[in-house]
């Protein structure tokens, strides 16, 4: 009988183990891929924006903090991809859309940043931002020229990019959502742009409000 | 009785050599259907001779087998999810737990499978052949890329060796069933 008992007892030591081990494994159930669990990573490490310079459509160049005081959603892209950035860039628009024209560029500026910068100058991006009617303006198209300021701002913001073979890149892909200093705020699902919307309209009511 | 020592630790060693370590993580179906499973292999000989040495210590923590086979079943499902390939190419700390936890699934399973029986081995089979599946049909239907390291070619290619390993296991299972086992022994 007290064999039994310590059979029992190594036996639920076992599944505790093996419980724990799955519970921190998956942040307590919740990130079962590594994109889930660098999302859940980044909201709870809330990275501030490295300071960058961009080059945008039109060919003006200054840092990010030049946006200080709006808030910017942004994405990652570069122009020569043909299977994610079009699809992203798409809903970035439906969600550029839903945005009442009197946020636009005062309370928030829409950004799409390229990190493939030897391919996407200035001259690129203007074609490209005409396909989805972004105005170079409250949403803008831009590169960062200098690597070393591309690859902290990749890091921080765990955006992982990796070259296909064949000339293109292969990229995780989400809204990234930033607030009025610089640091993220959220990231958004690129695959529900409605939602995403409804989320950037709320935040910037409620800081307008506040 | 030491060779299995030996072999078991040449073989650790070569994994852990950073070329060979680095190339074959670059490869998404060598990283989880060979270098994971030759990490086992490596426990599998450590084990062979430490449960040799000290058959009195596995006797009292795992006297029928069964605790060993949970925490085997937990630490190979918990390196089928796709997150962890990711994490143990992004974080040292993962890669650690990574050729620490392998070679103990190995050194539990010389030290279990026995233990455990036929009722036992039956019943891991066929979960293991069940889940090898369902990971087969997670990488080939999944249209998003679950690994943030990989391309969704290397991620079907994956999920086509997992269809593989599933179609032998079946296979294995046939066979046994239906060929007639006395005649060949005679």
């Amino acid at each position: 009988m007290n064999k039994r008992l310590h059979n029992l007892l190594l036996i639920c030591f076992s599944l505790v183990i093996s419980f724990i081990l799955f519970f921190i494994g998956t942040n307590g159930f919740q990130a079962f891929t590594a994109e889930s669990a660098r999302v859940y990573r980044l909201m709870e490490e809330k990275p501030l924006f490295p300071n960058v310079t961009l080059e945008d459509s039109k060919e003006r160049t200054y840092p990010f903090t030049m946006f200080q005081g709006k808030y910017v959603l942004l994405t990652f892209i570069y122009t020569a991809c043909t299977d994610v950035c079009p699809k992203l860039e798409m809903n970035l628009a439906k969600v550029y859309e839903r945005i009442p024209a009197e946020l636009l560029g005062k309370e928030i500026i829409f950004l799409s940043i390229s990190f493939d910068p030897k391919r996407d100058d200035p001259a690129t991006l203007e074609k490209y931002q005409a396909l989805f009617n972004s105005d170079g303006d409250t949403w803008r198209m831009a590169r960062i020229m200098d690597e070393v300021e591309l690859t902290a701002l990749l890091d921080e913001f765990g955006v992982i990019v990796i070259p296909d073979g064949s000339g293109g890149f292969t990229h995780n892909s989400a809204f990234y959502f930033v607030g009025t200093d610089g640091e993220l705020l959220d990231i958004l699902d690129f695959q529900q742009p409605e939602e995403a919307a409804h989320k950037v309209v709320e935040v910037i009511q409620n800081n307008m409000e506040g | 009785m030491r060779k299995p020592l030996y072999i078991g630790a040449l073989l650790y060693l070569i994994l852990i050599i950073p070329p060979i370590r680095s190339y074959m993580e670059s490869i998404m179906i060598i990283h989880m259907l060979i270098q994971l499973p030759l990490l086992m292999v490596v426990g599998w000989f450590l084990g062979k001779y430490i449960v040799y040495k000290a058959p009195k210590v596995f006797h009292a923590i795992n006297e029928n087998g069964v605790p060993g086979m949970i925490l085997i079943v937990a630490i190979t499902m918990y390196w089928m999810l796709p997150r962890t390939l990711d994490e143990a190419l992004t974080l040292p700390q993962y890669e650690v737990f990574k050729f620490i936890s392998l070679p103990l699934v190995g050194l539990l399973l010389a030290d279990s499978w026995a233990k455990i029986r036929d009722v036992g081995q039956i019943f891991i089979y066929l979960n293991y052949l069940s889940m090898f599946a369902l990971m087969g049909w997670l990488y080939l239907d999944s249209p998003i890329q679950l690994c943030n390291n990989y391309l969704i070619t290397q991620q079907k290619t994956l999920g086509w060796g997992f269809i593989f390993i599933t179609a032998s296991m079946i296979v294995y299972v046939l066979q046994y069933v239906f060929i007639d086992r006395r005649r060949i022994e005679e």
